[in-house]
């Protein structure tokens, strides 16, 4: 680490602030287009205001919206928590049989162009007869977000020596005993990583829900539907909220997880 | 042993895929024994202990404790407790509570789980502060010591160690070497224990069984396996020493000339094939008036500081000799100077050879 | 414990493989048994043909399909181009400023692909934060680059640059200082060690991150729609239209089944020889 030139570094950390600030430029965009006063937005903004964000809170449509996305994430964080514990077991504690080619099963969805895998699911649920509606954007969602979990906590669940858990059971814990006072403690902030971002993954997603969530729109789906029908202020101010949103539940997420490791 | 071994391992054999781990052990253990297992890495020590406590399952074979087959019973319903390499400590938990885990799962009351805990801290001569520590607040000797107070903690029959000394500095491990040593003596339990290292297994055991490729080579006390040891294998395991290629009566080459009593000594029929082995300690330099069993003239190589002894290696024909003295007596010689080598009767041990596995 | 460990690794992976079964795997076979239906059928229950591949070839659909892995080789090129010296950077040379990068842009990826994009959007159109400030400073502005293909290479490079830096950062990682050192030692220059000595040992990040951005640039949609302002026609536009306007599942299903068959001969091929117990550190 320390034979790297000094100008070298300078050069990558001034690379690093560049490409951060190009990644938040369009954030900056929508921000200040959300307090612009003038209804046909042009920069620079003259006058500011901040009736759209007011109106964005107050209305009763919003509301639907942001209830039907939070049910979706809820719903989302809680199965794949759940199904990405069990599969981080199969994935990288037991050696079982089938491990290695679970291991590439589960990558397979993460590596699939999700627009085809919404549109696919479409068919696939028409075909069952089933209306598309939050509930089967909850199963387009897990398809995706349950091998990120499963994934997330895996990491977690490699980093841990198996031999505590080996020492437990020949101390005289059974099966149940080493999940629940071992296992299950020591996977702990895996655990929270994943659902925080099963949460996120789920509250921002768009490819899937636009096509799944039939007539039960997201935030997202919502947001594109106006997006490509023209411009109103209610756009980046929707927009911003749910990014300054997520940003709180992320730091109070991050917070936890520093919490878990001061007790560990 | 005879009939009444504690526990009985008989024709047990482990196979991992088509590789054979363990090729039908046999091994009795007697109660309140230290046994030392050792053998380099691959040979299947590790395998060993972790059928005998339950983590892994038999092949074939069968593993009885007090006369009661024991390899069907599931690891936490065993009497056995196993210390890992890595120590295993819970991390989220705190020294008292590690203590306590094997004793929760049995269900003592939480006073009566404290005070054993408590006591165990006392017989590991670890203060009582320690109760509430965190296990990353512990040096590496304090948490061997958390480790082995958790492992007496339910009072297990047999207490199984899995290397655990071989992550501590040497000076931190000669001293638990000893502890160990010390705490079987105090505890009278049946210790297992695994290292590579035969000179930790001198210090402790009562008993070294020496392990390659999946079998026993040789099980004996720590006397015998030095002084006589069965294979070249276990020769060359206990460190460096003299072995000299002898086939009948041809010495391969080694120009030595041997007395009446030396003669003796390595009588074998001529068909015999196999090893004489010297430990360099028992070779001396001689004086040109000086006369041993077995002479022999040589160049000297080199000289090797070891501490309280010195190391000579000597080139005689094609073969080095190596010789040991303590290093009050080192020598003033140069490489190069010729040299005259000597040894008695009664040091040589002769190996015979036989093919591996067919003992 | 071995038995029972092989019980319990197949029960645990039960609930996500059987998620997957009837959600993932399911609705790939339905694409495929629509793939060779007759045209604007909307059941599997008829003689299957071939027509909607002949659709795809007369009407000149392979056209967006081409187009989509043309536009994704240059995605994950440029991409590859850019996130290195980051990637570099995060795993060898930044200490906490790594963890800032990687906090920075996790966050990125919770907000929605569209919001970004739609920032984009406000960013780079006449009268937008960079020609409108530029105009009110300087007295003149600059066309729009808004429309055309570049701008929706530009958004991809910007919404998929994630999937390319963290498996690129990983991949840096496992190259040990020593090997650069002593190839630096040894007299290399710094282009060879980078092409024999770094590329090689980061090869399984560089390939997952190659993977990832090839394979989700080459199904996007969200670029061509809120960049491209329908200027040009991706496959998975195309892909939409026959399932939506078009109501004709086939000739869609036939579409999507060229891309997957396309990504499942890019990935499963690396995937099956990637070692995940490894690049994942495990301990034994």
């Amino acid at each position: 680490m320390t034979d790297v030139r000094r100008s070298t570094r300078i050069a990558l950390y001034g690379y690093g602030l560049l490409v951060l600030a190009v990644m938040y430029l369009p954030l900056v965009s929508v921000g200040f287009a959300a307090v612009s006063k003038a209804r046909y937005l042009t920069f620079p903004i003259r006058r500011y205001t901040s009736e759209w964000m007011g109106a964005a809170l107050t209305s009763p449509n919003v509301k639907d919206l942001v209830v039907t996305s939070l049910k979706v994430a809820v719903t989302v964080t809680v199965l794949s928590v759940i199904l990405g514990f069990f599969g981080a077991l199969a994935f990288a504690r037991f050696q079982w049989r089938y491990r290695g080619l679970f291991q590439k099963l589960i990558l397979l969805p993460i590596f699939f162009p999700q627009a085809v895998l919404g549109l696919a699911l479409l068919i696939w649920f028409n075909a069952l007869g089933v209306t598309p509606s939050w509930k089967t954007a909850v199963v387009a969602h897990l398809v995706w977000i349950a091998p990120i979990t499963t994934l997330i906590i895996a990491i977690r669940a490699y980093s841990f020596d198996p031999a505590l858990e080996e020492a437990a059971r020949d101390m005289g814990a059974s099966t149940t005993t080493v999940l629940r006072e071992v296992t299950l403690p020591l996977l702990m902030p895996g655990i929270v990583s994943a659902g925080l971002f099963a949460f996120l993954l789920s509250w921002g997603n768009f490819p899937l829900s636009l096509f799944t969530s039939g007539v039960d729109a997201t935030l997202p789906k919502w947001l594109y539907s106006r997006m490509v029908s023209g411009y109103t202020p209610q756009i980046p101010a929707l927009g911003i909220l749910s990014v300054i949103g997520s940003a709180a539940l992320l730091l109070v997420g991050l917070a936890l997880l520093r919490l878990l490791r001061r007790r560990n | 042993m005879g009939a009444a071994a504690f526990v009985r391992l008989e024709n047990i054999t482990k196979r991992f895929g088509t590789f054979t781990a363990l090729d039908r052990i046999n091994l009795d253990i007697a109660e309140g024994e230290f046994l030392t297992i050792v053998g380099p890495s691959g040979s299947g020590k590790s395998t060993l202990i972790r059928l005998l406590v339950g983590i892994d399952d038999v092949t074939s074979g069968t593993i009885s404790l007090d006369g009661t087959r024991i390899d069907t019973v599931p690891a936490n319903r065993r009497p056995t407790c196993m210390v890992f390499q890595s120590l295993a400590l819970f991390p989220h938990m705190t020294v008292g509570q590690n203590i306590e885990f094997p004793l929760k799962l049995r269900k003592m009351a939480p006073d009566a789980r404290r005070a054993r805990a408590l006591e165990l801290l006392r017989l590991l001569r670890l203060p009582e502060s320690y109760y509430a520590k965190r296990i990353t607040q512990c040096s590496g000797g304090e948490r061997q010591r958390v480790a082995l107070a958790r492992a007496l903690a339910f009072d297990p029959r047999i207490i199984v160690f899995d290397e655990p000394l071989s992550a501590l500095d040497y000076r931190l491990r000669k001293t638990l070497e000893k502890e160990l040593k010390d705490l079987h003596a105090r505890t009278g339990k049946t210790f297992v224990y695994i290292t590579h290292s035969l000179e930790e297994a001198m210090v402790m055991s009562d008993r070294i069984a020496i392990m390659r490729a999946g079998r026993f080579e040789q099980i004996a006390t720590a006397e015998q396996i030095y002084s006589q040891p069965v294979s070249r294998f276990v020769a060359s395991f206990m460190g460096e020493v003299n072995l000299f290629d002898l086939n009948g009566s041809d010495w391969g080459g080694l120009p030595v000339k041997l007395s009446p009593q030396a003669q003796a000594a390595v009588a074998v029929p001529p068909d015999w094939r196999g090893a004489v082995m010297v430990r360099p300690e028992l070779v001396r330099f001689l004086a040109p008036d000086e006369t041993a069993d077995f002479t022999l003239n040589g160049r000297l190589h080199a000289e090797y500081a070891l501490g309280s002894r010195v190391q000579y290696t000597v080139q005689a024909g094609d073969t080095p000799v190596i010789v040991e003295r303590p290093f009050e007596q080192r020598l003033g010689s140069r490489s190069g100077d010729p040299v005259r080598l000597g040894w008695d009767a009664g040091a040589v041990h002769l190996i015979a050879e036989v093919a591996h596995g067919t003992a | 414990m071995e038995r029972l460990e092989r019980r319990l690794g197949f029960l645990s992976a039960l609930p996500i493989m059987a998620l997957l079964t009837l959600s993932f795997v399911m609705p790939l076979l339905v694409v495929a048994g629509f793939a060779i239906m007759p045209q604007k059928v909307f059941s599997l229950a008829h003689l299957p043909d071939f027509s909607s591949f002949r659709v795809i070839i007369e009407q000149g659909y392979y056209r967006s399909l081409l187009r989509s892995l043309g536009l994704a080789f240059l995605t994950t090129t440029i991409l590859f181009v850019i996130c290195w010296p980051l990637a570099y950077g995060m795993a060898k040379v930044f200490g906490r400023f790594t963890l800032v990068i990687t906090l920075a842009v996790v966050m990125l990826l919770f907000v929605s692909e569209n919001v970004r994009l739609f920032g984009w959007n406000l960013t780079l159109m006449k009268g937008g934060l960079l020609e409108g400030h530029m105009r009110a400073w300087l007295g003149t502005g600059f066309e729009s680059p808004l429309y055309g293909w570049p701008v929706i290479v530009f958004g991809m490079v910007y919404v998929y640059l994630p999937f390319m830096l963290f498996p690129l950062a990983q991949g840096i990682s496992l190259v040990p200082d020593d090997a650069r050192l002593a190839a630096a030692d040894l007299g290399a220059g710094r282009w060879r060690i980078l092409f024999q000595i770094e590329m090689p040992l980061a090869a399984p990040g560089i390939m997952v991150g190659c993977l990832l951005t090839f394979v989700l640039s080459a199904g996007a949609i969200a670029e061509a729609k809120l960049l491209g302002g329908r200027s040009v026609v991706v496959l998975t536009d195309d892909v939409e239209s026959a399932f939506t306007f078009g109501q004709n599942w086939p000739l869609g299903s036939a579409l999507s089944l060229m891309l997957i068959v396309i990504v499942a001969l890019l990935v499963l091929v690396p995937i099956s020889r990637i070692d995940l117990d490894t690049l994942m550190g495990r301990k034994r």
